[in-house]
């Protein structure tokens, strides 16, 4: 509750459950999100945190064909952002970009980049690559996992390779691992599989069932964060995946989506059904600690939850972390409304 | 007086003066005082003056002091006379009686001269007369003592010849002390003539010692001989100067051996410390184990005295043994309390044990038997007082467990309860038992356990304090929540989560509260009120509380958790499987609502059996609502725009109205706290629940009949839930929330009209009423 005061919103028209960082804006703190309705035109919103933070203003409204399931911004190009879409029957996934002299109309139409259209199913997501300059992509459904290479000149993405994870998995999502280039984590019904696109075979997975949501931590290398329905946020270590290293008790209902800080290591952000978002602090995914850990954590059994934001009338979907301020993360809940937090108070002290 | 008293005196001392002078030839060593105020006018000096004085005196003075001095002198004068002529007579007199004497010495020795010649002739012929006997007599006496030299000789030899007789006759009466006197009598003669004269006589006495070292030896070995003898017959050989040393190797050797006899048996253990127990009643009957063994090793420690003394330099074998004794009776103490040992037994082989340890302390005091046992007495006795704990808490597991086998009839009987209540019951009792068996080893008054009280009242409070902790860890174990990354505890594992029945966490949260509200605090009681004197603080009731409290909390969430989990898969699948955008128009409801309602039926069961009923309670408005303090720009009237467009059939309105409702409805609050009673625990599983269901509908995608199917669904569980559960009007909430979000995500909104609505739902009743029918007619026909 007392980080309510502090929050700056933003109201979509309609519901929505996507909000993306604008990465590589670097001259401001732009998130990117797009609505989610069924009969209604659709939209994408360029928001941007004026200079001041006081305000969150829009700076291009987009139509967008289709109800937006997933989005994610190009991490090289600000204009670049890709989106799963649904007509309600069908799903599809594509690359945008934002039509040059943007924010001058009101709404304007978006350019389509490519057509991620090499699945059947439902679609989950799309990853960009996130170490930057890459254009790789890859594109989930809940069978296949498709790498594509883009060419933003050309506008066309071409499949590089196709795998098929199998029927009995149906993969929900991943993430793309910031340390290795190579390796992307999926979640499936019954594991978080990760996957080597240089051979694109499953080489790893973590038997745990039901995962909604995963995270690779961007400071430290071997660490994942995952959210689930029922029993919160695990925290792993790689190297010995067979238990997380700590639980944190995640939300009342399910814990919808984790993000982990891009700066501060121990900062982990979650949001969950139960119409909140929490932060927690969770010094646990420092790995020389870890041997020490055990005996601290029992005797200081600290509440790890350093916030819980509950400003909210629905539940919440989306979350982002700013990269370019990274004390500020973004969080849009189902009725549309965008809220900008600051989480200064709770930065730990260096 | 005193005035006339000093002139008197000065007269007397000058007197004193001048007759000293007189007598002593140097004035000035006598009287140097006087000397050195002598001057002119000192008439006693011996510088003075006469003329001078004269002179002064009639200058200084007028005639009457000139007279006065005048008489005074003359007095003075005649004084002095008087006294010359007292001192003359007196010495005089000394000198006449002086000369008497010497007359009288002269005339007494006159005449003594003639005793003395008589006397010196008498003693020359006293002494001549005797030298005369003695001449004549030495020639017989001589000859005597000859005779009696070659008499002892004789009975020497005698003695000699007689030695093998003698020998054969005390080995028949078996007097080895004696034999053993006489021949190392005869040793050095049968040493010197032993090749010679007494050459028979020495092989036949040889022979016969030859026998009787090997008696004694066999003596010294054999087993039913006792101690003493066997120690005496040890002294003898070793007088016999046969070898002791390989002799005492072997005694203690079998000493050694006799250590296996005196061990206490783990096995035997208990039946030994139950007759220590009895013998106290039943004094008469003294021939149980434990007087045998007290016999045993009263006898090992005689033995130890006894080999002490006739081989002193044993003593660090014997010191080995010793202590190899103690630290065996106390290995085995540790073998024997490995398993359920009640403290009266502990304490009856720790009495024991201690008797052991006392009795050989008597005869080796130097051994510090007693630093050694009170050493391993401690490590015991801690080991003690951890198992049992643990085998406390191995019980309270027991009892959780022991019930948890059938499923099927977790739910339906009231076997819940039953375990609740035994588990509740076993670690009340338990606990209580357990500070009984506590006070018991502190009331005992052996000496080691007095010096031991507080260290042991520390193990206690620390073993409560670690109990409970072990306690609730075991219990999150247990529940599954906390996962196998503790897997020493190792108790539940390959137990993996889904399998632990959700019941069991239920019984184990109340029983945390059990624990924090009765057994803690009782448990506290008694410390406090049997330890008051304690200084070590080790048990804090106050975070043991905390712990449980907190521990009751989780796991009565978990309880939930599981339970929500198990409803959450029954709607995933519901919601993952059929194609929601194709479904077919609705002709029943679907049986995933009764799995649903079953589920929720097995949790009120179960809550039922476990938590106590709470006061029906009011649903709480949130108060938080309004304090929207985001600055929004969202307009309010999205459901009325999309409303107002739509065309106005009857049951659209209706759902317009759903929807309006919900607008002008308060926020509720959904997620409260949960609290132990019956009825909040099935209302937090229901909300959640539904919360979920909401959650589902909203990833998909539905079509007229999805929605339609999706609406009969909610319209049958309103009935039941409301029936459930206290909160009705969260609950009208959630499931119109459920029908909000369906029609949010659907391609058509097209309600069923209430008729047919009703109609699908009374044959679903119909159906599940025939359905428990025939359940009801099986069971009794059965």
């Amino acid at each position: 509750m007392q980080g309510g005061s502090s929050g700056i919103g933003y109201g979509l028209k309609y519901q929505a459950r996507c909000i993306s960082d604008v990465k590589a804006d670097t001259d401001h703190t732009s998130f990117l999100t797009g609505t989610l309705s069924l009969k209604e035109e659709n939209e994408v919103h360029l928001l941007r945190l004026s200079s001041g933070g006081s305000e969150l203003v829009c700076e291009g409204l987009f139509s967008h064909p289709n109800e937006i399931w997933d989005l994610a911004s190009c991490p090289f190009d600000q204009r670049i952002f890709s989106t799963v879409f649904s007509t309600g029957e069908s799903f599809g996934a594509a690359i945008w970009q934002i039509p040059e002299p943007y924010g001058q109309s009101n709404s304007s139409t978006l350019e389509c980049v490519a057509s991620l259209d090499a699945h059947v199913g439902k679609i989950n997501c799309v990853l960009w690559c996130p170490s930057g300059k890459s254009d790789k992509l890859i594109s989930m459904d809940e069978q296949n996992l498709v790498l594509w290479s883009l060419d933003s000149s050309k506008k066309s993405a071409e499949v590089v390779s196709k795998e098929s994870a199998g029927m009995r998995h149906s993969l929900s999502g991943g993430a793309w691992n910031p340390h290795d280039v190579n390796s992307v984590a999926a979640t499936s019904e019954s594991s978080i599989q990760f996957w080597d696109l240089r051979t694109m075979k499953n080489v790893n997975s973590i038997d745990r069932a039901h995962v909604r949501n995963v995270d690779y931590n961007t400071k430290r290398e071997h660490i994942l964060v995952t959210a689930d329905d029922e029993s919160g946020i695990h925290i792993w270590d790689l190297r010995k995946a067979k238990v997380p290293v700590q639980e944190l008790p995640g939300h009342t209902h399910w814990t919808w989506a984790v993000r982990c800080n891009p700066e501060y290591e121990e900062l982990i952000l979650s949001v969950g059904t139960d119409s909140a978002v929490n932060l927690w602090f969770a010094s646990a995914s420092s790995d020389n600690q870890a041997s020490e850990r055990s005996a601290e954590a029992s005797r200081q059994r600290v509440n790890p939850l350093l916030n819980s934001y509950t400003d909210y009338e629905d539940s919440v979907y989306g979350l982002a972390w700013s990269s370019r301020e990274p004390w500020i993360f973004a969080s849009l809940s189902y009725d549309g409304r965008v809220v900008i937090e600051s989480v200064k108070p709770f930065l730990p002290r260096r | 007086m005193a005035t006339e008293a000093a002139p008197m005196d000065e007269k007397a001392k000058r007197m004193r003066d001048l007759l000293s002078s007189f007598y002593t030839p140097d004035p000035s060593i006598s009287t140097p005082t006087s000397s050195i105020s002598t001057s002119f006018d000192n008439i006693n000096g011996p510088s003075f003056d006469a003329d001078q004085y004269m002179d002064l005196m009639i200058k200084k003075s007028n005639l009457d002091v000139l007279l006065q001095r005048h008489v005074q002198m003359a007095a003075e004068i005649k004084n002095l006379d008087t006294d010359l002529q007292m001192l003359v007579y007196e010495n005089y007199n000394k000198f006449i009686s002086a000369t008497d004497t010497i007359k009288r010495m002269k005339s007494n020795i006159f005449g003594m001269e003639g005793n003395m010649d008589q006397l010196l002739h008498k003693i020359m012929s006293v002494q001549s007369r005797s030298d005369g006997v003695n001449t004549s007599l030495f020639e017989k006496r001589e000859h005597i003592e000859k005779l009696h030299r070659t008499r002892n000789l004789l009975r020497k030899v005698q003695f000699i010849y007689d030695l093998p007789a003698r020998l054969q006759k005390c080995i028949k009466s078996e007097a080895y002390g004696d034999a053993v006197r006489f021949y190392t009598g005869a040793m050095p003669i049968l040493k010197v003539y032993g090749d010679t004269s007494f050459k028979d006589c020495r092989r036949a006495s040889e022979e016969a010692i030859e026998t009787i070292i090997k008696n004694l030896q066999t003596k010294l070995f054999s087993d039913s001989e006792s101690i003493q003898a066997r120690a005496e017959a040890a002294v003898l050989l070793k007088q016999l100067d046969v070898p002791v040393d390989s002799l005492k190797d072997k005694l203690l050797e079998k000493l050694e051996q006799s250590l296996d006899g005196l061990q206490i048996n783990p096995d035997e253990a208990s039946k030994l410390a139950e007759h220590n127990v009895s013998s106290k009643d039943e004094e008469s009957n003294n021939q149980g184990p434990a007087k045998i063994h007290e016999d045993a090793v009263r006898g090992f420690s005689e033995a130890m005295r006894a080999y002490r003394e006739i081989f002193p330099d044993s003593e660090e074998r014997l010191f080995k043994l010793a202590r190899a004794l103690t630290t065996t009776h106390f290995e085995n103490m540790e073998l024997y309390i490995r398993k359920r040992v009640s403290a009266a037994d502990f304490l009856g082989i720790f009495r024991i044990i201690w008797e052991d340890v006392v009795l050989m302390d008597e005869v080796l005091p130097e051994a510090a038997l007693s630093d050694l046992s009170a050493e391993a007495a401690q490590v015991t006795l801690k080991q003690f007082v951890a198992r049992t704990f643990s085998h406390l808490q191995q019980d309270i597991s027991d009892t959780l467990l022991k019930f948890d086998i059938n499923q099927k009839e977790v739910v339906d009987g009231e076997v819940l309860k039953v375990v609740l209540e035994a588990s509740g019951k076993a670690v009340l009792q338990g606990t209580t038992d357990i500070f009984q068996e506590f006070r018991q080893l502190l009331d005992e008054n052996t000496g080691i356990f007095v010096k031991m009280n507080d260290l042991l009242i520390g193990w206690i409070q620390k073993g409560f304090q670690d109990f409970f902790r072990s306690l609730e860890s075991h219990f999150l174990v247990l529940s599954g929540k906390t996962s196998s990354s503790n897997e020493t505890e190792g108790l539940v594992e390959g137990k993996s989560s889904e399998k632990i029945h959700a019941g069991l966490i239920l019984v184990l949260a109340q029983l945390s509260v059990v624990i924090e509200q009765k057994v803690i605090p009782r448990i506290a009681e008694e410390i406090t009120a049997s330890f008051s004197g304690g200084n070590s603080q080790a048990f804090i009731p106050g975070e043991l509380c905390r712990v449980f409290h907190a521990a009751s909390e989780k796991l009565l969430q978990h309880y939930i958790d599981t339970r929500t989990q198990k409803i959450s898969n029954v709607l995933r699948k519901r919601f993952k499987t059929p194609n929601w955008v194709k479904h077919k128009e609705p002709r029943e409801v679907h049986m995933y609502v009764d799995m649903l309602l079953q589920q929720l039926e097995e949790v009120g069961k179960e809550v039922k059996q476990i938590l106590p009923q709470g006061t029906f309670r009011k649903h709480k408005r949130s108060d938080s609502n309004g304090s929207n303090t985001t600055t929004s720009s969202r307009s309010t009237t999205l459901h009325s725009d999309k409303m107002a467009r739509s065309n106005s059939q009857r049951a659209r309105s209706q759902l317009f109205e759903t929807h309006l409702a919900k607008l002008f409805k308060q926020k509720v609050e959904i997620f409260t706290k949960v609290e132990f009673t019956q009825e909040s625990v099935v209302t937090t599983t229901v909300k959640l629940c539904l919360k979920s269901l909401q959650e589902y509908v909203r990833l998909q995608t539905f079509n007229r009949s999805g929605f339609q199917q999706i609406q009969l669904d909610i319209q049958f569980l309103k009935a039941p839930l409301k029936e459930t559960v206290e909160d009705e009007a969260a609950i009208d909430f959630l499931l119109d929330e459920v029908i909000v979000a369906a029609s949010e995500r659907c391609l058509d909104v097209t309600p069923l009209e209430p008729p047919i609505l009703d109609k699908l739902i009374q044959a679903k009743l119909a159906k599940s009423k025939e359905h428990n029918n025939n359940n009801n007619k099986t069971t009794v026909s059965s």
